[in-house]
């Protein structure tokens, strides 16, 4: 399967992209890691025009620590967001979840900033930054802006970025002492998209939950944070049965669609057995994390 | 569409073609390169068979465009082991069997080779799980595995005898 | 029984096909390059069912790069039609145009073909091609199929019911009315699909000069291909040569001659200019070739103790839409030998095959895959329902040396078969009565493991008298040419089509020991249908015994011609004292066996270069030539274990050990069989538990990409014991038997039966395939274990 054709730009320097994206709209598409974009351009499913290779603007691949905040740029590839001693350390939740996508060949050239924009339903990154309430900067030609995570994803496959617009970064909150963060999805093969994921954090005081995170995705279009729930568990005591019934209460929250093949019925369930099991492994690093 | 002038850098040799911006670099290697060894199996970045190293990682070449290439060093399997000097890797597939049609070898040599790289003594897991990112269909995958847990010891430096049909 | 004492057949060579494979030279179909080919790609119908109204390709046609664009109309005065018609009763004969004129029948089916300088091109082009098509209501469900009002895949057929088969033995009535019980069991295979991955692809060389058409094209049976080529073509055999290249992998997928290839073929013909086509995986997915989807009942009767009485078997295959096979090709052959390893006679059958508006179906290593499922989920169902265990139930049943041979009411014969042995052997390596232990006290923690067994009687390398009686045209003879060259190497040739069986290595290992000479000097030539003598190819697990065996018996001719040479030179009356050993000719006194100084080299030099220094009468040169029928049957047979964990939460399964004892006869390369043993343990495992080809109501392939179409990884695909049980066959060349396929057989039982004994306390059971979580959820949801039982 070989891809329409279509015009190739490689523009050295940010500004440069915008100025591309500006001239081109919504005929162009932007090539970062291209693990997503390409097969789609190989099945002609997307046939782009023109084409912004942005992987020469090198400035976007940094990762480093911004007051409260990892910032990890665009152009970070998930193998180096996995394997980052900062992120690990500071965001363990984030490098957990880049370590689980694809294969190796995959995390060496996929980017954060791409899967961001690709915005698939299932995929990890939109789900920690949902979960954990990133800030995602934006570039276009009228300017910069951030939003939060959770303004970003809007439907499948579909975000609030402007045709002229681009990811630059995505800032993810800082593991407080007393947090342990949890990665967990349930997936057909090894590196498969997952067929339901889970995001949690959990913040002990004592052995009482002080603050929880929960994210969740393939129950929609978007990723979906489970705010009321988040809410409710706060004084909670962070043991076992407290795991299962909020796994039971987050299978019972989401609304997931019918599909003949995948009931959602059954993604209720992965997503009870998921949380709780996710939960117990936060709690677990809550309490080494103190 | 017009043709743009690129120099490709594979395995330290620069070729330099005359390719459509869309030419998949696995097409361009075999067709403009003809270096055969990068074989095509899905095109969407599922099987690995095409899998090369770029800048010395492991990536699908059904994936990348050849205009993405320049000024990156590229290495195909033609670039690994020469004639009769096997790479340990090369060496122990050959005396556990694990290979037997062929067609996903190549992409498998580049994966576990840089795996081996970085991974001194692996675990059998962490063998399935740097393998897992190639579909072969003739294996059963069990003869490389214990190919590579060799290919392992011998880069420590202790060689283990092959061919155990136990796990 | 021991093992004859062989030299070099047994003994683990490395392959020399590794040499070029591992370092990225392997020579593939598309890696042979060719000075001005042009690139073929198809145009593909996107609906399943549909009357072709017209065809524009004038825009396509326009485009720079463009050469021709050509429909079925063309490929019909080009080539003939196909006809499908074995004198098999019960089975409807069909035609088949090149392209399709009027209708197309599946989703994916080819209705033209661009011609372009390259494929980037050639893809353009398909997609300025307008179709106009009329929708047709499609049949996409076997049991709709079977209903007279249902729409008809092809319209010569008075509905779509191909083929029907129905066989009788004994009195199977009177035993189920005197029965105890009788046990009915349902058995539902899904479709799939071979996976190579090198997709199909050819390359058609037309000499306008000579005439000749050379075809570079992966192939297991390089002459008969050659055959139907040269005859679709209207060319005679002499002027078309097949030359299969390194094949990454057939599993059956390259045996029929497909639609695309002749096009392509006529086409380089047509236009006096070399053309290829290269398959990507989304045409291979959708529209190469499909395979099993098999719906298996039977009913057993029983006595109270669990020996079988009578067994009935009822087949309902989705054939899909074309047939490149006879469409009860494969399903015959699960009811020829369903009773396996057990001791029946009065046993009763009903196939029924049909046509539906899919890919049509074509054998899939182990084209009777379904079998020990089916017959070992049998005898599950009988103990289950007897409350007996398992294993007791199958040794009730199964024959035992003494009972050999055995004609199995089919006909069949079995011999030389081990059963009993591999089934006691694996339940020892696997720990069963530890196990039951295991089992016990991980369900009071509320795990869920499961020991699925299962015994696998292995139907290989079909002789001409198996398809005689069958009243199938066509032979299994094979046949083979040896030549002892002036130097004192040896060049060998048979029939076989190599797509990753390490002919190389495992053939060369039967000309050595038949001839005496180590393997290093022997170069096995194979796919070049001008240089390989006319055989049946690679198929039906045959090449060991028929390529291997041929290879042999001709090799043994080879050794007494060379031993009599030699016996002139050393001044012997004949050559009863002298043996052959690594390329020496020694000679056998009284104190032993002594070297001669005679080699097979300085042999050679005399028999080119010294004719007149030959036994009189002797003919110069050292060139042989062999074939070989062999026995209708051979069979081979295992048993394979299989322990998993349910994770009753989620559905999922993992397999915590799998090991399979085998006794498949003599072994010409150990290393050979045991790689071909994962192999095909490791495709069965994947297609009961994540493959599936998938068509939704109206015919839309849903599983159109890999990310659909699931085959297991290195983490789903367990490490894998073998038991190696040999025994050689009484029955042919050295006691080969044939392998490969069994191991798809076992995997596909082991695994369901030990996922049905692992939700035993749920009171559900398996009956189909693939084992998605899903599938197991909706199983137990609602249910609780009962408590804990005893065994």
């Amino acid at each position: 399967m070989k891809p329409a054709a279509f015009r190739y730009h490689r523009p050295p320097t940010l500004a440069a992209a915008l100025a591309l994206l500006a001239e081109h709209g919504d005929q162009a598409k932007v090539l970062a890691g291209g693990q997503s974009l390409v097969p789609m351009m190989n099945m002609r499913l997307a046939q782009p025009a023109e084409l912004i290779d942005i992987n020469d603007i090198t400035d976007l691949a940094r990762i480093g620590l911004a007051q409260d905040a990892i910032e990890v740029g665009a152009l970070a590839r998930h193998r180096d967001v996995a394997g980052s001693a900062l992120v690990q350390e500071r965001c363990p939740l984030l490098a957990e979840a880049a370590a689980s996508i694809g294969h190796d060949a995959i995390r060496n050239r996929g980017t954060l900033g791409g899967s961001l924009a690709h915005a698939d339903p299932v995929a990890q990154l939109p789900l920690v930054s949902v979960t954990l309430d990133a800030q995602i900067d934006i570039a276009g030609a009228r300017g910069k802006r951030s939003l939060p995570a959770r303004a970003m994803f809007v439907s499948v496959m579909t975000t609030a970025l402007e045709p002229d617009e681009v990811i630059v970064a995505a800032r993810f909150p800082v593991r407080a002492s007393g947090e342990g963060q949890a990665f967990r999805a349930f997936e057909r093969r090894r590196g498969d998209f997952a067929i339901v994921s889970v995001a949690v954090s959990v913040t002990l005081a004592g052995e009482r939950v002080s603050a929880l995170k929960l994210g969740i995705g393939g129950v929609g279009p978007v990723p979906l944070a489970l705010d009321a729930l988040a809410r409710d568990a706060r004084g909670a005591v962070a043991d076992d049965a407290w795991a299962r019934e909020l796994g039971a209460a987050a299978g019972t929250t989401v609304a997931p669609d019918d599909d003949p093949r995948i009931p959602a019925e059954f993604r209720r369930e992965l997503v009870a057995v998921l949380v709780e099991r996710a939960t117990a492994d936060a709690v677990r690093r809550a309490r080494e994390n103190r | 569409m017009e043709r743009m002038r690129i120099t490709l850098d594979v395995n330290g040799v620069r070729y330099p073609i005359e390719v459509e911006p869309r030419k998949l670099l696995s097409d361009a290697l075999r067709e403009d390169c003809r270096l055969t060894g990068t074989h095509v199996g899905c095109e969407h970045g599922v099987c690995g068979a095409c899998t090369v190293w770029i800048d010395g990682h492991p990536a699908r070449a059904c994936l990348t465009f050849a205009a993405q290439m320049e000024g990156h060093a590229i290495t195909t399997i033609e670039g690994i082991g020469a004639g009769d000097r096997l790479t340990p890797l090369q060496q122990a597939l050959h005396e556990h069997h694990g290979l037997q049609c062929g067609f996903c070898t190549p992409g498998i040599v580049m994966t576990l080779g840089n795996f081996l790289d970085g991974h001194p003594d692996p675990s059998d897991d962490e063998i399935r799980e740097a393998l897992s990112g190639h579909l072969c269909r003739c294996t059963g995958y069990h003869n490389i595995v214990a190919a590579v847990r060799d290919a392992a010891a011998r880069m420590r430096g202790h060689h283990v005898d092959g061919g155990d049909a136990a796990a | 029984m021991p093992q004859p004492d062989f030299r070099y057949i047994g003994t683990p060579v490395p392959r020399r096909e590794d040499a070029r494979l591992l370092t990225g030279h392997g020579r593939y179909v598309d890696d042979i390059e060719i000075p001005g080919v042009l690139h073929a790609c198809f145009v593909r119908s996107p609906h399943a069912h549909a009357r072709i109204l017209s065809i524009d390709a004038s825009a396509a046609r326009a485009m720079p790069g463009v050469v021709t664009i050509v429909t079925g109309h063309e490929l019909a005065k080009w080539t003939t039609r196909h006809r499908m018609a074995p004198p098999i009763e019960g089975l409807h004969p069909v035609e088949m145009d090149t392209l399709p004129i009027d209708r197309v029948r599946f989703q994916g089916d080819p209705v033209a073909c661009v011609v372009a300088t390259d494929r980037y091109v050639a893809e353009d082009a398909c997609e300025q091609v307008q179709v106009d098509y009329e929708m047709l209501a499609p049949v996409t469900d076997m049991h709709q199929a079977l209903d007279p009002a249902a729409p008809r895949v092809d319209e010569t057929l008075p509905s779509n019911l191909i083929s029907h088969q129905h066989f009788d033995h004994g009195d199977v009535a009177s035993r189920k009315s005197c029965a105890h019980r009788v046990v009915e069991a349902s058995f539902s295979q899904h479709r799939q699909t071979h996976l190579p991955i090198e997709t199909r692809g050819c390359a058609a060389v037309w000499d306008e000069g000579r005439a000749h058409l050379t075809m570079h094209i992966g192939c297991q049976v390089p002459h008969p291909m050659r055959t139907q080529l040269a005859a679709r073509l209207r060319l005679p055999e002499t002027q078309v040569t097949i030359v299969s290249p390194d094949v990454g992998g057939a599993f059956g997928q390259k045996i029929a001659l497909y639609r695309e290839e002749l096009t392509v073929a006529a086409l380089a013909r047509e236009l006096r200019r070399p053309v290829r086509w290269r398959e990507d995986r989304l045409e291979n997915l959708l529209a190469a070739s499909n395979s099993r989807e098999q719906l298996c009942r039977t009913r057993a009767a029983v006595t109270a103790d669990g020996k079988l009485l009578a067994l009935e078997l009822d087949v309902l295959e989705d054939f899909g839409a074309y047939c490149f096979y006879p469409a009860n090709y494969l399903a015959r052959v699960v009811a020829m030998i369903l009773t396996g390893p057990y001791k029946v006679q009065d046993y009763a059958f009903d196939v029924k095959v049909v046509l539906t508006n899919k890919c049509g179906n074509g054998p899939m290593r182990a084209p009777m895959a379904i079998t020990s499922w089916v017959i070992e989920g049998t005898m599950d169902a009988i103990a289950r329902e007897l409350g007996l265990d398992p294993v007791e139930v199958r040794r009730r049943n199964m024959l035992e040396t003494a009972d050999l041979p055995y004609t199995m009411p089919t006909g069949e014969v079995l011999s030389d078969v081990t059963p009993r042995a591999t089934l006691e052997g694996a339940l020892q390596a696997i720990g069963y009565d530890a196990f039951r232990a295991r089992q016990r006290e991980a369900r009071t923690q509320g795990r869920c493991l499961g020991l699925g067994i299962c015994t696998v009687v292995e139907s290989t390398t079909y002789g001409s008298a198996f398809y005689k009686a069958a009243g199938i045209p066509g032979s299994g003879h094979e046949s083979a040419w040896i030549r002892v060259e002036p130097s004192g190497v040896v060049n060998a040739s048979t029939g076989l089509g190599a797509t990753g069986q390490g002919y190389e290595t495992s053939l060369a290992h039967a000309v050595a020991e038949g001839l005496g000479v180590d393997t290093g000097r022997i170069r096995i030539l194979l796919g070049n249908t001008d240089i390989a003598p006319y055989g049946m190819g690679s198929r039906g697990a045959r090449g060991g015994t028929a390529g291997g065996g041929t290879l042999y018996l001709c090799a043994l001719d080879a050794r007494a011609k060379v031993l009599a040479i030699a016996a002139k030179s050393l001044g012997l009356p004949d050559a009863g004292a002298l043996r052959m050993v690594d390329g020496r000719v020694e000679c056998h006194d009284a104190a032993g066996w002594i070297d001669t100084g005679i080699t097979l080299a300085s042999v050679a030099r005399t028999a080119y270069l010294d004719p007149l220094a030959l036994p009189d009468g002797m003919a110069p040169g050292l060139d042989f030539s062999r074939s070989y029928d062999p026995p209708p049957m051979t069979y081979s047979n295992a048993t394979h274990a299989c322990e998993v964990e349910v994770d009753v939460q989620t559905g999922g399964v993992r397999i915590l050990r799998y090991l399979a004892a085998e006794d498949c006869g003599t072994v010409l390369s150990p290393v050979v069989v045991e790689g071909q043993q994962h192999g095909a343990i490791a495709m069965g495992l994947s297609n009961a538990l994540l493959e599936h080809v998938v068509y939704d109501e109206t015919g839309q392939n849903l599983s159109g990409s890999l990310a659909d179409y699931l085959v297991a990884t290195a983490c789903e695909i367990p490490p894998i014991e073998l038991l190696p049980m040999h025994t050689p066959s009484t029955r042919t060349p050295a006691g080969l038997k044939g392998m490969a396929e069994g191991g798809v057989m076992g995997a596909i039982g082991a695994i369901m039966n030990a996922v049905n004994d692992a939700l035993a306390p749920f009171g559900v059971t398996v009956d189909r395939q693939p084992l998605t979580p899903m599938y197991l959820r909706a199983l137990v949801r609602g249910k609780s274990p009962f408590p804990a039982e005893t065994r």
